[in-house]
């Protein structure tokens, strides 16, 4: 019964968000503090489930249920890391909100709210069973709903939670006729087993319908294009509730086709097209976020972008790196949102030290070269030669990331210190990337299935997120050069309204109706 | 450069003419970066409250006095007498009301006024649309683009507003997606003047000369925080004798889309438009219950005054001998708290006040940074330069750590390198949402190596501001051993209105730099020199020394450091530190009376740090009265940190120099912080921020709620509201001046723009007589009026 240690965590939050919801508490008591005690009590449970783990290895706790159908909790590396990030923000996200929301007339609601969501987003990644899943991940939906109509009167907000509940709809439809199929394909509501199952290679037909319509429930979920209106429209709530979807919210959609990898795998195709949904969101996102002049919707952008990049990775295969991906992001967007406030200080700061040297052509393509030498290096001493095709593909974008770091000090007018400490960094991003990707691999070795050998389509996929991802990343390092192009205007000014997806989407689901007087 | 001549009809000409006199209805904004207070009814104050409420009423449906619940409470918590009643019917003369019918009208609930709707209204009656908040939204998004100061990676290209709009609205297509078929190209087809595209889209809207005003004005209104930033641009451009457009060609775009809506929805709303139009033609007219509300509010002012003059009836404590320490602190009204502390905390210790920049107002370059920042009053322009150097420190290097920052910052955000970005160093923001959630991140605030004047300041000239400073500070003899003059900032974090928070006098800026500027100026021993020709003499042991008080947490920063090596008064400063340490605890308690959570002393220092408070300290919440007098006349009573405390004494002032400059500047500026935070409490949707939780920062200049749409000037809820109740009580500045009248008389006779904040009610004149009591009102056209009716006799103008 220790195994079920696990589900302490969303019954925490689940009953301090009962008790929240129950009645209005006294502004300022102590008792409003409840959440971020439930939050330390998940961050403790978090750490004895690891304890669990490596003591014991991955397990499924007995079934709270019948029929082989209701609660059970999972152990393994996935979940285990899932809880424990899941936790801690839950804890950071409800002690910023108790202060933040003091003086609020609907405070104690709010707090309930999100304690509920909280619970929810711990009852799915914890889940060992597909009815638990299911019905945390429905749970998740609602409570943003309630979170993203805090304040009910704004029209704002009455658009955004319409989408929002369009895609939760979507999501929620995909994973229940996802888990029937799974249930079909493996005739057992037991995840382990299926997974089990499925990397025996068993499952048949009805495990790539499976795979499927996981993935269309994934993509609603991680509000990939053009599902992601809600997303950068999510601002109309507090901004607790804008750190809290990046605990677990948002990116449910690539716990999913993590937890179920070894399903996916069945179905390669499936994964191809979450390679090119997902890279496109992310080279869109990461485009519209350019030109976005506000800051919380720069980060929403932002989180389109990397949520597409974390499909990406699943669509790749590269199931370790897509839980890394969601670690990663997790932690500096949750931060980004909570600290949002000081933006004002932080554009003031990009002006102080004058105006920005920029590099020339032959400055990029230097910069690209020494980018490629770095990696190049550093992976041949690092043990480049483990690694799967597919992850020194992805490992050409961390190279174009790092040959933009460089151009900024080998701009002409850039002093030689400035070049020297720009090297230095970019040495340290790649140390810390290949170390961090190892250590991702290393921890999930068993709990996720290894990157399969690519065939000539996953090939075809690579070279072209190479191609598209290269010739972005050029324009971006040579944009100073080009941007004043009036065609470049234009341009500028379509991106800046996210190519209209979000203005059709609102006009077909009528997010601009007058109201009623 | 090509310039257009363009030619003008008459009716165009007026038109003309209308805009730019609603656009003189609109207060200026500043940027968060450096923000001070406005007064929102800058425009109006030409005219009586009465009249700018139905004006307002009109153009914005907004309040402009509270509501009646408010006026009721007072009166039944006996705040509110039937003489004050009286003494406020007799400032609306055209009233015909009996006090009875005041204190019946208390109970009535006054209707919210209904703005004249805009075209965007009327075509959201008849379709499926909501065209103003879509209108709003689609401006905002192009006017956040074009203010943009850095937020975006991809910068909107610079040109002058209307250019950047058109060329944005000739290719936006989300117009064209909600219906408003052809809207790109008929933007296209416009001229490349404003005003030709102004006058062209007026007159096929039919719009006349004599609605336009009143028209324009509501649309103004509707741009909201856009045309409140417009019309800040040329207000700065003007001061630097320079000329902008902005908020013409921010009008003349929102008439665009008026214009496309009516010509897309004319047979549905066409004759509801005319009807509007002759609304807008009509003269602004108060009602009967603008009226009665111009009277409450006059008798809440009366009551306020009395409540004062009670306060400064107390007997006064004896003055010791010759002080240890003359500490200078800001006119601010937090100030006030913490000098009834020092005074009492410390032995031989006088508190003086002025202005929180000293009198040097320069334009200053911060440590290894290329902004030139005004550190002074915005309605002047700086008339020194001064920069912050390091000789420990190269600027080069610091410059250097910056510019890698920067450019990480760059990496952070850019396409395709943001991933790598995130998959190298996400998690290391593990130990920033520790470090932020437990508060361990310090503001930082007065830090950095001290400033200097710029070289091309000639000894002469120092020597010169050096003396008019301490004329300014009536300060020409008896210094005493340590002079401290202590600026004041707020150390918060993670809030976007922080500078709102800082030293008005010093441009929204910590007063810590003019501080030092000043102090280094006097401690100069060539200044000195100069000085004593000039009739002031130093003694040679005083020095003058720098300090920033932290209005968050109470502490003073002191820059002994800046002193002259081998100073003398290492004991003196060193007792003052006790001094300091025990005002600030006691200033502490009294404050966290005020402040919601704040159980004890720690837990209002730790507001400082805490990223998640919105409500860090109260700023200048609760004003309502500006003294300048002595200090004798207010020491040892408690003002309750509501008034602004001028040090003055008009013996020692020839000519009346330093009070025609405390009317000029200290006064005006006073009346920008009350009744910015009138305007934010009473009309907070049209003059205030919104809700910080909502705040959404805009180009690091301002903040929308939420999505986008209107930005949002003024003071946010949080700021004048603490959840329960309004920490700010909308009352009109009562300004106490100890001088003769017919001094003050005479400087308002010099300065029309002053006059009519008085003559028109926005600000509520008393001189003091010669017990220090409140003599006289001012009724305005030059006018005063004893208030205590045996002590007519003008005593101190009589000598």
């Amino acid at each position: 019964m220790i195994t079920a240690l696990p589900l302490l965590a969303p019954v925490f939050f689940a009953i301090i968000g009962f008790v929240y919801m129950r009645s209005e508490m006294p502004r300022g008591s102590a008792q409003l503090r409840l959440g971020e005690y439930a939050g330390l009590a998940a961050m403790v449970v978090s750490l004895g489930t690891l304890v669990l783990l490596i003591a014991n290895g991955s397990a499924t706790s007995p079934l709270i249920g019948a029929a082989e159908m209701g609660f059970a909790a999972r152990i393994d590396a996935v979940s285990v890391t899932m809880l424990m990030l899941v936790s801690f923000i839950g804890w950071v996200v409800m002690r910023f909100a108790v202060t933040y929301t003091d003086g609020e007339a609907k405070q104690t609601r709010f707090l309930g709210w999100l304690s509920l969501g909280l619970a929810s987003v711990l009852l799915l990644v914890t889940a060992g069973n597909l009815i638990q899943l299911i019905i945390g991940w429905g749970a998740v939906g609602l409570c943003v709903n309630r979170l993203l109509l805090t304040y009910p009167e704004r029209a704002a907000a009455q658009r955004a939670a319409r989408k929002k509940a369009l895609c939760s709809m979507a999501s929620d439809g995909g994973l229940i006729l996802g888990a029937f199929a799974l249930a079909a394909a493996y005739g057992t509501a037991d995840i382990a087993t299926i997974i089990e199952a499925a990397r025996a290679g068993e499952g048949g037909g009805a495990a790539i319908l499976a795979a499927g319509l996981l993935a269309i429930s994934a993509l609603f979920k991680s509000a990939q294009v053009p599902t992601h209106g809600w997303l950068t429209e999510v601002m109309e709530a507090p901004t607790p509730v804008s750190a809290l979807l990046h605990a677990g919210v948002v990116n449910a959609g690539g716990f999913l086709l993590i937890r179920f990898a070894d399903v996916m795998l069945l179905a390669p195709g499936v994964l191809s097209v979450l390679v090119i949904l997902g890279g496109f969101s992310a080279l869109f996102g990461g485009l519209v976020m350019l030109t976005q002049p506000s800051v919380k919707t720069s980060l929403a952008w932002s989180t389109v972008a990397q949520m597409g990049f974390m499909i990406l990775q699943c669509g790749l295969a590269l199931f370790p790196l897509a839980l890394l991906h969601i670690v990663a992001h997790s932690l500096y967007k949750a931060h980004a949102f909570l600290a949002s406030g000081g933006a004002v200080a932080q554009v003031a700061s990009i002006r102080r030290p004058g105006p920005v040297a920029i590099p020339n052509g032959k400055a990029v393509l230097k910069a690209f070269a020494i980018a490629l030498a770095i990696y190049g290096t550093l992976g041949l001493l690092l043990g480049i030669d483990g690694k799967s095709a597919q992850a020194i593909a992805l490992g050409a974008v961390l190279v174009m990331g790092v040959a933009y770091l460089l151009a900024q000090g080998l701009a002409d007018h850039a002093p030689e210190v400035l070049t020297r400490r720009m090297a230095a960094y970019s040495v340290a991003t790649t140390v810390s990337y290949f170390a961090l990707q190892s250590i991702a691999i290393w921890l999930t070795t068993g709990a996720l299935p290894a990157t399969p050998a690519p065939g000539p389509l996953q090939w075809a996929l690579m070279v072209l997120t190479i191609l598209s991802f290269g010739t972005v990343a050029l324009a971006q390092a040579t944009f100073p050069n080009w941007a004043s192009h009036p065609a470049a205007q234009g341009l500028r000014v379509h991106l800046s309204n996210g190519f209209y997806l979000n203005a059709v989407f609102d006009r077909l689901t009528g997010g601009w109706a007058a109201r009623s007087r | 450069m090509l310039t257009m001549v363009e030619r003008f009809s008459g009716p165009a000409l007026e038109i003309m003419a209308g805009a730019k006199n609603a656009a003189a209805h609109i207060p200026p904004l500043w940027s968060l970066e450096a923000t001070v207070a406005v007064n929102p009814y800058v425009g109006q104050a030409g005219e009586p409250l009465q009249v700018a409420a139905a004006r307002l009423a009109r153009v914005a449906g907004v309040r402009t006095v509270p509501e009646r619940a408010h006026y009721k409470a007072k009166f039944v918590a006996n705040e509110l007498s039937v003489a004050d009643l009286e003494a406020g019917l007799a400032e609306v003369p055209e009233l015909a009301a009996t006090v009875d019918d005041l204190i019946a009208a208390m109970d009535k609930t006054v209707v919210a006024p209904e703005t004249l709707p805009t075209l965007a209204d009327l075509a959201e009656e008849v379709s499926d649309i909501n065209w103003p908040d879509f209108v709003a939204e689609r401006i905002g998004h192009w006017a956040g683009g074009h203010y943009d100061t850095g937020q975006a990676l991809w910068p909107a290209p610079k040109e002058r507003a209307w250019l950047s709009w058109r060329s944005f609205a000739q290719r936006d297509l989300t117009p064209e997606i909600f219906g408003l078929t052809g809207f790109a190209s008929r933007v296209a087809s416009m001229s490349m003047s404003a005003r030709g595209a102004l006058t062209k889209c007026a007159e096929d809207m039919g719009i006349t000369a004599d609605a336009c005003e009143s028209y324009f004005h509501t649309l103004l209104m509707r741009l909201g925080g856009w045309a409140q930033l417009a019309s800040g641009e040329a207000f700065r451009a003007n001061l630097k004798g320079d000329g902008n457009n902005d908020i013409t060609d921010l009008l003349t775009a929102k008439l665009v889309f008026e214009a496309a809506l009516l010509a897309r929805y004319k047979d549905k709303i066409g004759c509801e438009w005319e009807r509007v139009l002759q609304e807008h033609a009509q003269p602004i007219v108060p009602s009967e219950d603008d009226l009665i509300d111009a009277a409450l509010q006059a008798a809440a002012d009366h009551a306020a005054a009395r409540v004062l003059d009670q306060t400064l009836a107390q007997p006064v404590t004896a003055k010791d001998d010759l002080p240890n320490v003359q500490a200078a602190f800001c006119i601010d009204v937090r100030s006030e708290v913490f000098r009834r502390a020092l005074e009492a905390s410390g032995d031989g210790i006088e508190t003086i006040g002025f202005a929180g920049f000293f009198g040097i107002a320069a334009a200053h370059h911060g440590f290894a940074s290329d902004v030139l920042e005004t550190r002074g009053p915005v309605l002047i322009n700086p008339g020194a330069t001064s920069a912050a150097t390091d000789p420990q420190d190269s600027d080069m290097l610091t410059r250097v750590a910056k510019r890698v920052t920067r450019a990480w910052g760059r990496f952070r955000l850019a396409a395709v390198s943001s991933f790598a970005f995130v998959e190298a160093t996400g998690p290391l923001y593990l130990g920033k949402l520790v470090r932020d959630s437990l508060a361990q991140k310090h503001p930082s605030l007065g830090v950095g190596p001290a400033p200097a004047l710029s070289d091309s300041i000639t000894l002469e000239d120092r020597i010169g501001m050096a003396a008019t400073i301490l004329s300014a500070m009536s300060m020409k003899s008896g210094f005493a051993k340590v002079v401290l003059l202590a600026g004041h900032g707020a150390g918060v974090v993670n809030n976007p209105h922080a500078s709102a928070l800082q030293c008005g006098a010093c441009g929204g800026h910590a007063g810590d730099v003019n501080a030092r500027l000043v102090a280094l100026l006097l401690n100069d021993a060539d200044v000195r020199t100069g000085l004593v020709e000039k009739g002031i003499e130093v003694p040679a042991e005083t020095v003058f020394l720098a300090g920033l008080h932290d209005t968050v947490t109470d502490e003073v920063r002191l820059y002994e450091d800046d002193l002259p090596a081998g100073h003398t008064q290492v004991a003196t400063i060193a007792s003052l530190k006790q001094a300091l340490s025990m005002a600030a605890k006691v200033t502490r308690t009294e404050r966290s009376a005020r402040l919601p959570r704040a159980t004890d002393q720690a837990a209002v220092m730790e507001r400082a740090k805490n990223w998640s408070e919105t409500r860090p300290e109260w700023g200048l919440a609760g004003c309502s009265a500006f003294i300048a007098a002595p200090r004798s006349r207010t020491m040892g009573r408690s003002l309750d940190g509501r008034s602004f405390l001028h040090s003055y004494d008009w013996r020692q002032d020839k000519n009346f120099q330093v009070l025609e400059l405390i009317l000029t500047a200290p006064v005006v500026v006073a009346s920008w912080i009350s009744l910015q935070y009138y305007g934010s409490s009473v009309a907070p949707d049209a003059f205030g921020a919104g809700n910080k939780l909502l705040h959404n920062v805009t180009g690091g200049i301002g903040v929308v709620e939420g999505n986008g749409g209107v930005l949002r000037g003024g003071l946010p809820w949080q700021s004048v509201h603490d959840g329960e109740n309004f920490m700010h009580d909308p009352l009109r500045l009562s300004v106490a001046i100890e001088a003769p009248r017919e001094a003050i008389t005479d400087i308002l006779n010099r300065h029309a723009g002053v006059a009519a904040l008085f003559d028109n009610g926005w600000l509520k004149l008393f001189a003091m007589d010669d017990e220090g009591r409140l003599g006289w009102r001012y009724t305005g056209s030059g006018e005063w009026v004893s208030l205590r009716g045996d002590k007519d006799a003008p005593l101190i103008a009589a000598e």
